[in-house]
């Protein structure tokens, strides 16, 4: 396990550095002008010709992806002063580090990434299995419905609808809002349900129709039957034998999602007026701060890659039959 | 020089709506507007020149009169759309942080608004609003005793001096520079006379910027500027202590001359103001200060912010937005909802928006004005919300200008929907029937149901409309170079102060034309560079007014280097916590200054 763990762990170290040289080049390489975004309307060549030198845009590409590569360790100087490590550029559109500014964001995001991934995982695969336990009845066709329902609905649609009915009308809720965990607990709860309930819908759907048909197809097999042959309880066979074995592919489909989860969490944060690295990411684009774009799509990455090593070592436990080598 | 832009929605399914770069307006008190389509403040039938004036040095002097019922305490909850760009003083120009800065910082001069939403321009820092001598070119200023910075040191004129010399160092490239290029040249060229600013130990000759004591400040323009006191209520116009300056960083930290100070600040996220202990209410003539904080939250759109005020719910009670307005779609719910009578303004703000006309491609003038009669202004301001958002425009002038007389050459109030006999009958006599018209705009979900009523008014009246959709992140570069292909497009405008030689200069002075500048017609008629002149020097601001609006009417009559559409509307909404929320109309937005919880 140890060892491949450690396999997966070098493998993620090439994909992301692949990923932010490639990031880096498309960025930075391909005519646009950051500096004249960061200059203002009143913008002098002198001025573009500062900004340019202080963000280290007048140096070829590659030496900037090193410059910025070693920063992450080993911190960087710029005119405005240093940039200590870990440096992933500075943002002449804030005026900061943008280290500061992604440690900022990155809470809410994992946040609501996090809490809607647990909720729709617990929705999800429990609707499925119910709806696999009742197969043919009405409890199964409702569920069924349910998920087509589901399925065809979107974030900024349910998201509004749940603020007007749950928050303003019925004033079951607070209005979404982040707040760190380490300092009030009960309030990043509150503040979050609605958001992870609303990103859930979208994903609960598919979870559901993939439990429900992963779990038919187990209880059909051989070594199910065998179990219940042997006179184990229908519990333990449903749960220990059939759930196991159609967790698996559950378990795949999680890893595809997280980039999807991602995706999602930005329409969450902008229906919800979160401030997240979704809402950073659009705001980067629109104001060509090319240094944060970066730095959300390297920790963007990343998370992404270590949270599918963790996928891959669940996938292990579950399932024996892996060899991890 | 402020625009009026409507930002490009972010790409999650955002309305597009207004982001205004400094303005000025008709006055107006807040409250109570009405919602019948009618502004409750003296708005566009209204002759509004009454509104204006310049204070006396009694009208300087603090405190601000007490306001009914006014409490002190509590939280203010402000929930922006926008996240602001700037709190350097220095780089503000767009208006949701022109209003945020009132709390923070202090000018030399500033806007005293009173109930009847009357404004007066009032010494700030200074004892009054300036004395001119030599013509109106040397200007003189005196600070009040008692101003302080946040942390309790004296505000010295040496302090005015460096927040001014600060304006010419290469960063500082985002706000006004009226006062810096008055001093020292146009454009970009008074940076050379100090190049790095105030930072190397140098400053501007005592002959140009001179503080002879610690409580006077002596302007020597190179040309004479009867609008000084106006143009001294620019943020940037203050004090900036030397050793707090950080240049660049200031922008995430400046310091307090005000009675609120920046608790934190998280860019693009939010901002809290608390209280500055060092701030003499006897000194300031504007502010109050009943809130203990103003929270200020960024990234929520009008729909977000309607609804919160809507239901009025907890912490909600006590939220306003200075400039978010009420969601076009939620209009009819907040008219509806009886108990947001008190608690919701409509006002005229000053900001315009036209269809420009290029004159470089389009030469012959009765072209230019069958497109004039043909523009369907009435519903070009329903795509944009109705009377919510606007009232039609009939003349270049907003209602909210000093001066502002409501002409209307093209019978837009009793044609808003264009009328296509005249400008096919012009068509006609210029032997132009079936002329081709390249029709730019915004790819906006706004701007592309606009360009549909537009398109078939010009087809009515006998054009062919080509039209070119822009992408709305370069659609403002694409309209603003000298050589672009287009005949028509949208522009904007709001002028800096209620005077408006901040609007005609900028918009049809032929030698303001350049790649970038706002002169999107590339009007260059020397008649009327020469009454810009003219205009220019008269020392009376009142007089100036009026004839800046003839100007503007014979430039709309003969030249036609565009059409005005409709005049901007702010419809807004707060909490029924808050009291003494009132209406700035200069800057167009809520005015936060004696906002208490109640």
């Amino acid at each position: 396990m140890l060892r491949f763990l450690l396999r997966r762990f070098l493998g993620a170290i090439v994909i992301v550095l692949l990923i932010s040289a490639i990031t880096f080049f498309l960025f930075f390489a391909l005519p646009s002008e950051p500096a004249l975004m960061s200059c203002g309307k009143n913008c002098t060549p002198d001025a573009l010709a500062v900004i340019n030198k202080n963000l280290g845009l007048d140096e070829p590409v590659p030496v900037q992806y090193w410059h910025y590569m070693t920063g992450i360790f080993t911190g960087r100087d710029f005119s405005v002063g240093h940039c200590p490590a870990p440096c992933l550029g500075y943002s002449f559109s804030n005026q900061q580090p943008v280290w500061d500014t992604i440690v900022d964001r990155f809470p809410t995001t994992l946040s609501i990434a996090l809490g809607g991934a647990v909720v729709f995982l617990v929705v999800g695969v429990g609707i499925g299995m119910i709806a696999a336990a009742f197969r043919g009845t009405w409890i199964d066709k409702f569920f069924s419905s349910l998920s087509l329902i589901g399925n065809s609905l979107q974030i900024y649609f349910v998201g509004v609808v749940a603020l007007a009915v749950f928050v303003s009308g019925l004033h079951w809720f607070d209005n979404p809002a982040y707040y760190p965990i380490t300092e009030d607990p009960v309030k990043w709860f509150t503040g979050m349900i609605i958001p992870w309930l609303v990103l859930s819908i979208i994903f609960i759907a598919n979870y559901s129709r993939m439990t429900r048909s992963q779990m038919i197809e187990q209880l059909a097999e051989d070594h199910v039957r065998t179990a219940r042959a042997k006179g184990l309880g229908r519990r333990t066979v449903f749960f220990r034998y059939a759930w196991r074995g159609a967790m698996t592919p559950i378990v795949t489909l999680f890893g595809i999602d997280l980039g999807s989860l991602f995706g999602g969490a930005i329409v969450t944060e902008f229906t919800f007026s979160l401030h997240g690295l979704g809402r950073l990411a659009v705001s980067s684009v629109s104001e060509t701060d090319l240094p944060t774009l970066m730095a959300v799509m390297l920790v963007a990455c990343t998370a992404i890659v270590v949270a599918n090593i963790v996928v891959d070592a669940a996938y292990a436990v579950i399932d024996p039959r892996v060899r991890l080598g | 020089m402020r625009r009026h832009d409507r930002r490009a929605p972010y790409a999650v399914a955002l309305a597009a709506g207004a982001l205004v770069v400094s303005a000025c307006s008709s006055g107006g008190g807040g409250g109570g507007g009405g919602g019948d389509g009618k502004s409750e403040g003296p708005g566009e039938d209204k002759t509004v020149s009454a509104n204006y004036s310049i204070g006396s040095a009694a009208d300087a002097a603090g405190p601000a009169p007490e306001l009914p019922g006014a409490k002190k305490g509590g939280t203010v909850t402000v929930l922006q759309r926008d996240a602001f760009n700037h709190l350097d003083p220095g780089q503000i120009y767009f208006s949701d942080v022109l209003t945020s800065q009132m709390l923070y910082n202090r000018s030399l001069t500033s806007y005293k608004i009173d109930e009847k939403g009357r404004v007066k321009v009032v010494g700030d820092l200074a004892t009054d609003s300036g004395t001119s001598s030599d013509g109106g070119k040397t200007w003189k200023f005196t600070l009040k005793d008692g101003l302080k910075f946040e942390d309790g040191s004296p505000i010295t004129s040496k302090d005015v001096r460096w927040g001014i010399e600060r304006l010419y160092a290469p960063f500082e490239t985002d706000g006004p520079l009226y006062i810096p290029q008055w001093l020292n040249g146009d454009g970009n060229a008074f940076r050379k006379a100090l190049p790095d600013g105030p930072y190397q130990g140098k400053h501007l000759p005592s002959s140009v910027l001179d503080t002879p004591d610690d409580k006077t400040i002596v302007f020597h323009f190179q040309a004479p500027h009867a609008d000084t006191p106006y143009a001294t209520a620019m943020p940037n116009i203050g004090a900036v202590k030397a050793e707090k300056d950080g240049q660049r960083k200031y922008d995430n930290a400046p310091f307090s001359s005000g009675p609120y100070k920046v608790g934190s600040y998280k860019v693009g996220k939010s901002l809290t103001l608390v209280r500055n202990e060092h701030w003499d209410p006897k000194t300031d003539p504007i502010r109050h200060q009943y809130a203990d904080r103003f929270e200020i939250g960024f990234g929520h759109q009008f729909a977000d912010s309607t609804r919160r005020f809507l239901a009025d719910q907890g912490g909600d009670k006590n939220a306003l937005s200075f400039s978010n307005g009420v969601a076009p779609e939620m209009t009819e719910k907040v008219l509806g909802q009886q108990d947001t009578k008190a608690r919701r303004l409509l006002e005229v703000q000053p900001y315009v928006d036209y269809i420009s006309f290029n004159t470089t491609r389009l030469k012959d003038v009765k072209v230019r004005k069958a497109l004039a009669y043909a523009m369907p202004n009435g519903q070009i301001l329903q795509q944009n919300g109705g009377a919510s958002a606007g009232v039609v425009a009939t003349n270049y002038l907003s209602p909210a200008m000093d001066g502002y007389r409501p002409t209307d050459p093209y019978g837009k109030k009793d044609k808003p929907a264009g009328d296509p006999e005249k400008a096919r009958a012009l068509l006609k006599e210029a032997g132009k029937e079936g002329q081709e018209i390249v029709y730019a705009y915004a790819n906006t979900d706004v701007q592309q149901k606009v360009s549909v009523v537009v398109t078939q008014a010009l087809e009515r009246a006998g054009f062919k409309v080509q039209k070119k959709e822009i992408d709305s992140n370069t659609w403002r570069t694409s309209i603003s170079e000298v050589g672009n292909k287009f005949d028509i497009y949208r522009t904007s405008w709001g002028a800096d102060w209620p005077v408006s030689s901040t609007v005609v200069p900028p918009l049809y002075d032929g030698r303001q034309i350049a790649d970038g500048a706002q002169n999107y017609g590339h009007l260059d008629d020397p008649k009327v560079n020469a009454e810009i002149d003219r205009i220019t020097r008269i020392t009376d601001v009142k007089q100036a007014g009026a004839e800046w609006q003839k100007l503007a009417d014979r430039i709309l009559t003969d030249d036609v280097p565009g059409v005005p559409t409709f005049y901007n509307r702010l419809f807004s909404l707060w909490g029924s916590g808050l009291g003494g929320v009132k209406y700035h109309p200069v800057y167009g937005t809520v005015d936060p200054t004696g906002v208490f919880v109640k």
